[in-house]
């Protein structure tokens, strides 16, 4: 079930990715919807589950992007890993929760993302800072909302948590 | 044994996932700019996912073309409701200006015909119009007042309209060519043979005392001869349709006259030299 909605998570996540991509092409610079997806289903605490999940996500985002084949998928399941290890932990629920997850690994990604450019490309990211702000920001509030809405129509918490424990 | 460490360790998947991730990458930024970029794995996930950014496209492209069809429907549609009140406004346009046409034409036929004549000359416009009974005639609007007298000819481009008989000081009242009692010194103009044309109160007028001998064809034009002291020379009264022996030495001649009464708009007064009485007084 929870594999199912990943998937159908993503679909949705590529059809907004799609949608941006032809109306409003500048938008995905400021908005990432894969990352909302990442961090709802990592947010379970599964962390094996989590990683395939970034790994996909990322690499379904490479695809149809025109960025490095396998950036968004490192940076992606680096961001799972993380949220899942520390909701593992902690059992992180609810909207204001969600929202500082999803807001932190909005930042984690772009890091990752621009240390790997700088290595692989040796480019810099111009405006780094201020995208970054403007990214977490938006997705933060729209990543919120997204769960605000699933909580209002599923009449539960989205996020199923996971009883398995993460080894380190 | 392998599925069972795999749970227990993901830390140490985590750091394989990466170095394949990072594996992937540097092969992908190497062959980034040249020829075929897409490695096989890009290629299958792109072609795995790829019915949704197509749908997508499909819709949107829908979308976009309903949009701008709904669009284009609402302009036509606005354009069309325009064009029908130009077409309104075009139309009675049209019509004002047929109509003003139509009035200098025949106002201009009127001026020609008026510079015709000699004699002192003024416009009027008919009032009121009764060809119905026995007795023919029309009112115009000028009457004394403007120099109207009694036994002033009435002509219009077509031809002779009548006399006055009445006026008012603002009105006048014309007895018409086809009136019972009226009488006019005619002559044809083809043969110039002169008689005297009279109404008969039914639309049509008769030509008297032309004798049978006279050469009279239907068709031969019926003009005023100006020998009654009313109407001025050579106004065209009518045409003979029917020229017969009559019962006695005379021919029975029926005229049609030339002007269509039902249809007088503007006048021209012709004010006529009047025989003084002394004269008319020592006449034969």
């Amino acid at each position: 079930m929870r594999w199912l909605r990943f998937i159908i998570g993503l679909l949705i996540a590529l059809t907004l990715h799609s949608l941006l991509d032809s109306f409003f092409p500048n938008a995905l610079a400021f908005f990432d919807p894969y990352i909302i997806l990442v961090v709802y289903y990592s947010m379970g605490g599964n962390v094996l589950g989590a990683i395939v999940a970034g790994v996909m996500a990322g690499l379904v985002q490479d695809a149809f992007s025109g960025a490095i084949f396998g950036l968004h998928a490192f940076s992606l399941t680096v961001c799972a890993y993380i949220v899942a290890y520390i909701n593992s932990r902690l059992m992180l629920r609810g909207t204001l929760a969600f929202g500082a997850n999803l807001g932190g690994a909005v930042i984690v990604n772009e890091l990752v993302i621009y240390i790997l450019v700088n290595i692989l490309l040796r480019q810099r990211i111009e405006m780094f800072e201020q995208g970054l702000i403007v990214k977490m920001i938006f997705t933060t509030l729209f990543g919120m909302l997204v769960y605000q809405l699933l909580a209002i129509l599923f009449r539960e918490e989205p996020i199923e948590a996971t009883k398995r424990a993460a080894g380190w | 044994m392998a599925a069972e460490v795999i749970p227990r360790r993901p830390t140490l998947l985590f750091i394989v996932v990466l170095s394949l991730l990072f594996v992937l990458m540097s092969l992908s930024s190497r062959t980034r700019y040249i020829g075929d970029t897409r490695t096989l794995f890009e290629r299958t996930v792109m072609t795995l996912f790829s019915p949704v950014p197509k749908a997508v496209n499909w819709a949107g492209g829908s979308a976009e073309d309903m949009y701008h069809g709904y669009l284009d429907m609402r302009r036509a549609v606005n354009e069309n409701l325009e064009l029908r009140r130009k077409v309104a406004s075009l139309t009675t346009e049209n019509v004002k200006l047929r109509q003003t046409d139509s009035d200098l034409r025949r106002l201009r036929n009127l001026l020609q015909y008026s510079e015709q004549f000699n004699m002192q000359t003024s416009m009027a416009h008919t009032i009121m119009i009764d060809t119905s009974g026995r007795f023919k005639a029309v009112i115009i609007d000028r009457g004394s007042g403007d120099g109207v007298e009694v036994n002033d000819a009435i002509v219009n481009a077509n031809g002779l309209i009548g006399r006055v008989i009445l006026t008012t000081n603002d009105l006048a009242k014309v007895q018409l060519v086809t009136d019972n009692n009226s009488a006019i010194g005619a002559l044809i103009e083809r043969t110039r043979r002169q008689g005297v044309v009279r109404g008969d109160g039914t639309g049509i007028v008769e030509m008297h005392d032309i004798p049978t001998l006279a050469d009279v064809k239907p068709g031969d034009r019926i003009l005023t001869a100006g020998i009654d002291g009313i109407y001025p020379k050579g106004i065209p009264i009518g045409n003979v349709i029917k020229a017969e022996q009559g019962p006695n030495l005379f021919k029975h001649i029926e005229v049609r006259p030339s002007v269509d009464f039902g249809t007088i708009e503007e006048v021209i007064v012709i004010h006529t030299r009047k025989i003084p009485t002394e004269v008319v007084r020592y006449a034969p």
